[in-house]
């Protein structure tokens, strides 16, 4: 029951969302793919977790002030090389420090590259006063709010229904494999929407979370990067 | 709990007391008078302490005076007097009631939400079954309960029929009402709940259900109390297995009344939910306003589709191309005309009518042609669906079309959508072919879009129907 202690742990700090590597453990706990991440307070800690995690790796600043982190520049990506970690630790950590004056910092997580050639996809859920939990799948990415080619269901909602969510997108046949590309492994992204379904409904505490992106590839998944809010107390 | 029996005194009480009536013309008191006198048959009481006398009929002080608890008491009286009046209901044995007074939450004062606070205490201590405040309460052409408080001069009353109507809006249910009055478009029962301090749509669709007299449910809504509406999709996953419910959800654009933080928060705003969820029940959505009545018109009288199969029969080539337009846009398939219905037409038809689908009887038809040509298409097999443009501007074209268009369709059960475009003559065949069940639309995209609706219900019902025997 990790995910149990991350939230409580959250809540009596009063902070209104998980931080990164909190919001990993907690995916990771309900078996959902998470790009490999591990928080880092200083820099040779990260050097050794990079090591050890394989490069190329990620780094992504760790604030409960700060949600937008790439705004702050705070995302550091592609970093193949000890030296390379060295840099760009310190340089987040300024960078945060300078265009978030202010903001707690907890640390730098260190992540594993995803693999290219996937497609972006986000996975999302929420809590509706009149409906409870909704979830959310779409084209993902930065795009996403600008695209917005996404579908709702109400939970709980059937594998079927997950399928449905996928081939009612405007942009469907992406997914299933458009001018050579090869279609993406949709059973692993329907396990992963019905595991979102399954975290709304056993942690009540949540009031939204996004996975964005999940890259989807030809065979399996992997989140990216993942927000999870909590209800905010009344 | 038996929600259709406790909800029948609201629809069809045998005794009626009208708390707030009056003889001044204008009050809401009075217009109650006067629709209960006009079409109710059963008991009514009158109920106010300033008269003896209303219209010639008797008037009691008080409900503890009366000879009988009434089944039903409709309340028009001032907010701060609602409480304990009703109060009195309850201590005489009264079990449902219709509030049609304002002045209580939605007035947003801290006395309006301390009365409905009150009103809703009484209401779970004498376990009164409530209509209201702040509504216009129940139309119901059958038994001739009428709180709609607007007079009959200024609000028709539709015809009878089998379309039910709840709306969150009571000015926008009184003025749909009038709009089926004036369209000749039937309705048997109709609910504006205004508050709903006790009843809600979740009990209503579960009432009307059971209801034998409504065949269709519609719905306005505007929101959903605090977790009301997954209790309504899961009550309307039943009710759409025996009758279609069209809803029309008003507030569809979002003013950021959501603290936006996620993105599936910011994507989903409000009305997203609420459309995701009625397509998920297997509601049907009417997007626009025309739509409610469109949809209702071809779900209350056509069967359902087996498939997504149409063809065009109609007597203007334009129509025609209009026709297969606005269909294909809406998923549907209009396929060639296979070579032996060709033939079969071939034999029948003049020379320079066009066989293929859409098939053009061109302008120098008669209803005869039709008959002739629908007698052979309605029957094939790969027909699903039929729609028929019968312009009325061409000479050869009698009411008899009216009937030829009816027998087949009824022999052949296959489902039909009718275009009709003009003025005077057009209605006429118009309110004909409605007389007689069929569906008549003034556009090639609004008959396309009405028949996607039953294409989407029956489709939904195909596909559930697993579900209905494994339940049982």
């Amino acid at each position: 029951m990790i995910h149990r202690a991350l939230i409580k742990r959250a809540i009596s700090e009063g902070r209104a969302k998980l931080l990164e590597h909190e919001s990993i453990k907690l995916l990771e706990s309900y078996g959902i793919p998470v790009a490999e991440a591990e928080l880092a307070s200083e820099v040779n800690e990260a050097i050794a977790l990079a090591r050890r995690i394989g490069y190329p790796v990620v780094l992504k600043i760790v604030s409960p002030d700060i949600s937008h982190k790439s705004d702050v520049g705070g995302v550091k990506i592609g970093i193949d090389s000890d030296d390379g970690i060295r840099s760009a630790f310190n340089e987040v950590i300024s960078n945060a420090s300078e265009r978030a004056p202010g903001s707690r910092i907890v640390g730098v997580l260190v992540q594993k590259m995803a693999p290219s050639g996937g497609i972006e996809v986000i996975i999302g859920g929420l809590r509706d006063r009149a409906f409870g939990p909704v979830i959310m799948f779409g084209l993902g990415g930065v795009f996403v709010e600008v695209l917005k080619d996404v579908s709702f269901r109400v939970a709980p909602i059937s594998e079927e229904e997950a399928y449905e969510m996928l081939s009612e997108l405007k942009g469907a046949r992406i997914l299933s494999g458009y001018r050579g590309m090869p279609p993406v492994d949709k059973s692993s992204l329907v396990r992963i929407i019905l595991k979102v379904a399954e975290i709304l409904d056993e942690n009540p505490e949540i009031d939204s979370l996004d996975l964005n992106p999940v890259m989807s590839y030809t065979s399996g998944a992997l989140v990216v990067d993942a927000r999870i809010i909590l209800r905010s107390k009344g | 709990m038996n929600y259709s029996r406790e909800l029948e005194s609201l629809f069809s009480p045998s005794s009626v007391a009208i708390i707030g009536a009056t003889p001044i013309e204008g009050k809401i008191g009075r217009v109650l008078v006067e629709n209960f006198t006009r079409r109710y048959r059963g008991k009514t009481y009158l109920v106010n302490p300033k008269y003896s006398e209303i219209l010639g009929l008797k008037c009691y002080r008080s409900v503890k005076e009366l000879p009988e608890p009434p089944q039903l008491a409709v309340i028009a009286i001032p907010a701060q007097f609602v409480p304990q009046v009703l109060v009195e209901c309850g201590e005489i044995g009264v079990k449902a009631a219709i509030i049609i007074s304002g002045g209580f939450s939605e007035t947003g004062t801290d006395e309006g939400i301390k009365l409905e606070r009150e009103v809703r205490e009484v209401v779970e201590k004498y376990k009164i079954r409530v209509i209201g405040p702040n509504c216009l309460g129940i139309f119901d052409n059958y038994s001739g309960v009428d709180t709609f408080f607007l007079p009959e001069e200024r609000m028709k009353r539709p015809p009878k029929g089998g379309i039910s109507f709840i709306s969150q809006s009571g000015a926008f249910a009184s003025a749909l009402l009038d709009y089926m009055a004036y369209n000749n478009i039937g309705i048997a029962r109709a609910i504006s709940y205004g508050n709903k301090v006790d009843v809600d749509d979740v009990d209503l669709i579960k009432f009307l259900k059971e209801d034998p007299v409504t065949k269709v449910i519609v719905l306005y809504i505007e929101g959903f109390k605090e977790s009301r509406g997954r209790a309504f999709i899961e009550v309307a996953r039943e009710v759409v297995k025996k009758k279609p419910i069209i809803v029309y959800k008003a507030g569809k654009t979002s003013r950021g009344g959501r603290a936006v933080v996620s993105h599936t928060a910011a994507l989903a705003g409000d009305y997203n939910i609420y459309s995701a969820a009625f397509r998920q029940a297997g509601i049907i959505e009417a997007e626009t306003f025309d739509e409610i009545t469109d949809f209702a018109k071809i779900l209350l009288t056509q069967p359902l589709m087996k498939g997504n199969r149409v063809f065009i029969v109609t007597d203007a080539g334009g129509i025609g191309v209009m026709l297969t337009d606005a269909l294909v846009k809406e998923g549907f398939e209009v396929p060639l005309t296979p070579e032996d219905l060709r033939e079969e037409l071939r034999k029948v038809l003049p020379r320079h009518c066009i066989t293929d689908n859409p098939i053009d009887l061109t302008g120098d038809a008669d209803d005869e042609r039709y008959r002739e040509v629908l007698e052979i298409i309605a029957f094939k097999p790969y027909v699903d669906a039929l729609v028929i443009g019968a312009l009325p501007h061409i000479p050869g074209m009698t009411m008899r079309i009216t009937d030829y268009i009816s027998s087949v369709i009824g022999r052949a059960k296959k489902p039909v959508a009718i275009i009709n475009i003009g003025s005077e003559v057009a209605l006429k065949f118009k309110v004909e072919f409605e007389r007689k069940g069929m569906p008549v639309y003034e556009s090639p995209e609004r008959a396309a879009r009405a028949l996607k609706a039953l294409y989407t219900y029956s489709m939904y019902l195909k596909k559930h129907e697993r579900g209905v025997s494994s339940d049982s």
